[in-house]
């Protein structure tokens, strides 16, 4: 006989004959076996000895890699690459990293399933298996059981084989041959990848195309358009072709004037506070301390921050002896232009603000250090 | 406490004969010592460690009955196959269902005790001035006499109704009792979720999370899936479910391993936002249970609630081991056990306290509770022997 040989075909009536059939065949001396069913049957596996798929293992060990990954990715971002403070949680809080590694493992692990049973277990993409041309196949989809000897030699007794089958009950018998090239070569995969390239580029230029005719169609244009300059934008109107123009020189925005004093000592002698000690003030000058003083300050001023010992700073206690004495001009440049790690808060508080908290300062010290006359 | 007279003198098979009775005089004895220290903890170590014990083990009582009553419901709304033959273990198990009323009303004592929102001047906090609707003595009595008394109904019309049906054969009980499993679900969801929040949040009043109920529902289910695996086993490895094979057991196996997920991910899902959100009417709770004496309990229940049992039913091959199945069953009801005394025990200033008393309580609670199960064993055959699908589920196969 030329050409190899599959294996010889035995069509059984029913499941319960083929599983009867297995073990009898084995003790023949067959022991490479295959089975094929219209639809899955109990006990084949068992019978048949197939080997547990490996499949478990695999998506196991993928899985566990995937979830250390995204463990050290996150741990070497959140503390080392790029350590940032957030909701003021330690750099290395574990706890929300684990989403990231909960989701890597499971996507992975899919992934592994999926394209590991098609690929690396199941051999796709796979061409012409030698069962497909046999006469059985048309049985077997229907309502007939095949067991198939396979061929474990060139040197196979087909007769024998069939006498075997048909001995323990099979129907008809067929001598299955074996087809060649039943895998892709290189020129399949060389058309596949050309087809999909091709694909790609037809599906992308064909998009580009409809959008250059039909221009996305907007439901609400109210809100976009609108008849101003964006920032940055640029505009014909003025002869330096920008939109945003710079101020003329020497313009003061209202509430800011700029300090002329060059240190604080200088404006603690030449500066004095324009705003009366009234209850208004005082309120304004308390509201707007809390909010950008107190932080770092305290709120009533005596330099023990809220923050975080990792913040580092030390900030100067407003209750101290130097800080009573100092001028109320003092007070109003530090402000306005920061000292040592302080920064000036000119841009964010304005100038009567800034002066009222200067009162409110003073307010703070003498509740914090009352005389007898002030209980009357 | 039992079904009713009939169905227990019913005729039972000779194997829960064998099985009954078996070393009663050991458990009655140690019932005996287990009830003779709890008693005297409540005077020499006095009544807040009492009520404290007490409460875990009222916890820990109503996660197993709950979670065997939701495997058999589950069963009936389901309309699952393969679970019949074993159906009867949860059934009995849930026997434990009528000895809560008992252990609830005495309960009931430690609210003036051990309750944030009992002690006087708690109305003060405004957290828990808002709650006063909901959390006041009438209201929360009549809340538990609800909860117990729907639970004990119905455990009486799911196991009695089965139960008879061994005897009848009357293929019309199981249609009954698919129809009422869906009600029982319903009332398991609101009755389990208020009893969460009454029974453990309110300890400390101030504190809420929405997902508590389905957080205690998880562990329940967890327990009362691991509590029927043994059951099942001890009476498979004596070969008293003749038909069931390794391929129920997987079943039971992939069952606890899929509801040890779904705890490890209500349990995180609770424990990451509040860590996250960081809100101090809220953290409180986590910080008094993740620190201190607390902090090892909270590692070891993480590692041991999930990983364990996580890992140890992660393949085939270990679910299909039936020795595998009991150890990692033993192990998950001792942690659910753990998580519940992790729940109870820390209420504000009060911190680990492992010593005699809670070996009494667990001598007791354990004794007594085996002592309520064996007897369930009168229950009917060892198999619902009437059910029209008990065929279907022997010729259960996996493969």
């Amino acid at each position: 006989m030329s050409e190899s040989i599959f294996g010889v075909v035995g069509l059984f009536r029913s499941a319960d004959e083929l599983l009867e059939a297995i073990p009898k065949i084995r003790t023949a001396g067959y022991s490479k076996l295959e089975a094929y069913t219209p639809y899955p049957v109990h006990g084949i596996d068992q019978a048949l000895d197939l080997p547990k798929s490996k499949l478990g293992v695999l998506v196991f060990l993928i899985g566990s890699l995937a979830c250390l990954s995204a463990f050290t990715f996150e741990w070497w971002t959140s503390t080392v690459g790029y350590p940032l403070r957030t909701g003021g949680k330690p750099f290395d809080a574990w706890q929300g990293w684990v989403l990231v590694m909960v989701e890597a493992t499971i996507l992975l692990s899919t992934f592994t399933a999926g394209i590991g049973m098609l690929f690396a277990f199941n051999k796709l993409p796979f061409f012409g298996h030698p069962m497909l041309p046999s006469k059985a196949i048309a049985s077997i989809t229907r309502d007939r059981f095949a067991l198939v000897l396979r061929s474990e030699s060139a040197t196979m007794d087909v007769e024998a084989a069939a006498a075997a089958l048909s001995a323990l009950g099979a129907e008809s018998t067929e001598v299955v041959p074996e087809v060649e090239e039943r895998t892709p070569g290189i020129a399949w995969w060389l058309r596949t990848a050309v087809a999909i390239v091709a694909a790609c580029v037809v599906a992308g230029s064909g998009t580009a195309w409809a959008i250059h005719i039909y221009p996305t169609v907007k439901p609400m244009v109210n809100m976009e358009v609108q008849p101003r300059l964006d920032a940055q934008a640029p505009d014909r109107f003025f002869a330096n072709g920008r939109g945003m123009q710079l101020p003329p020189a020497g313009t003061v925005a209202r509430g800011y004037m700029p300090i002329l004093a060059a240190s604080p000592d200088e404006a603690g002698k030449d500066l004095i506070n324009p705003l009366p000690v009234t209850a208004q003030v005082l309120e304004r000058g308390r509201q707007q301390f809390n909010l950008h003083c107190a932080v770092c300050h305290d709120r009533l001023g005596t330099g023990k921050p809220w923050l975080d010992s990792t913040y580092q700073a030390m900030p100067v206690d407003l209750q101290s002896a130097p800080m009573r004495a100092a001028a109320d001009g003092y007070l109003f440049w530090v402000m306005s232009e920061g000292i040592r790690t302080m920064p000036g808060y000119a841009a964010d508080i304005s100038q009567d603000d800034r002066w009222a908290i200067v009162r409110y300062i003073r307010a703070l010290q003498r509740s914090q250090d009352a005389t007898p006359r002030d209980m009357k | 406490m039992s079904i009713d007279s009939e169905s227990v003198s019913y005729a039972h098979s000779s194997a829960s004969e064998s099985m009954i009775y078996r070393r009663p005089g050991i458990l009655w004895a140690l019932i005996a010592v287990g009830g003779a220290g709890v008693v005297s903890s409540y005077f020499l170590e006095g009544p807040e460690r009492f009520w404290a014990n007490w409460l875990v083990w009222f916890v820990f009582m109503v996660c197993i009955a709950l979670g065997a009553l939701f495997i058999v419901a589950l069963q009936h709304i389901t309309g699952a196959t393969w679970s019949v033959p074993l159906r009867r273990a949860p059934e009995r198990l849930a026997a434990l269902t009528p000895w809560l009323v008992p252990v609830a009303l005495i309960a009931l004592f430690s609210l003036p005790v051990l309750f944030s929102w009992t002690q006087p001047g708690a109305s003060a906090d405004p957290a828990i001035a808002m709650k006063t609707s909901w959390l006041n003595y009438p209201f929360f009595i009549a809340r538990l006499v609800i909860c117990v008394g729907l639970w004990v109904l119905s455990y009486r019309i799911l196991v009695a109704g089965s139960v008879r049906q061994d005897r009848t054969k009357d293929p019309q009980a199981t249609v009954r009792l698919r129809r009422y499993s869906p009600i029982f679900m319903i009332i398991l969801a609101l009755t389990l979720t208020a009893f969460a929040f009454d029974w453990i949040s309110s300890l400390e009043a101030g504190w809420y999370s929405d997902i508590f109920g389905v957080y205690l529902f998880a562990g329940a289910v967890t327990s009362g899936i691991a509590a029927t695996s043994l059951l099942v086993i001890y009476l498979y490895r004596r070969g008293w479910l003749p038909g069931v094979t390794e391929d129920h057991l997987y079943n039971l196996g992939g069952l606890l391993f899929g509801f040890t997920i779904f705890w490890g991910y209500i349990a995180f899902s609770q424990y990451l936002l509040q860590w996250y959100a960081n809100l101090p009417e809220e953290v409180f709770w986590f910080q008094q249970r993740t620190s201190g004496a607390m902090e090892g309990v909270f590692i070891f229940l993480g590692i041991g609630h999930f990983f364990v049992p996580f890992l140890a039913l992660i393949s085939r091959n270990d679910k299909l081991n039936w020795k595998r199945l009991r150890w990692v069953s033993v192990w998950v009801i001792f942690m659910e056990f753990i998580d519940v005394f992790w729940l109870v025990s820390p209420i504000e200033g009060r911190g680990l306290h492992l010593g005699w008393p809670e070996a009494a309580f667990a001598i007791f609670f354990l004794s007594a509770g085996l002592l309520i199960i064996i007897r369930a064993t009168h229950m009917g055959e060892d198999m619902p022997v009437g059910d029209p699908f008990l065929g279907d589920g022997l010729n259960f196969h996996l493969r």
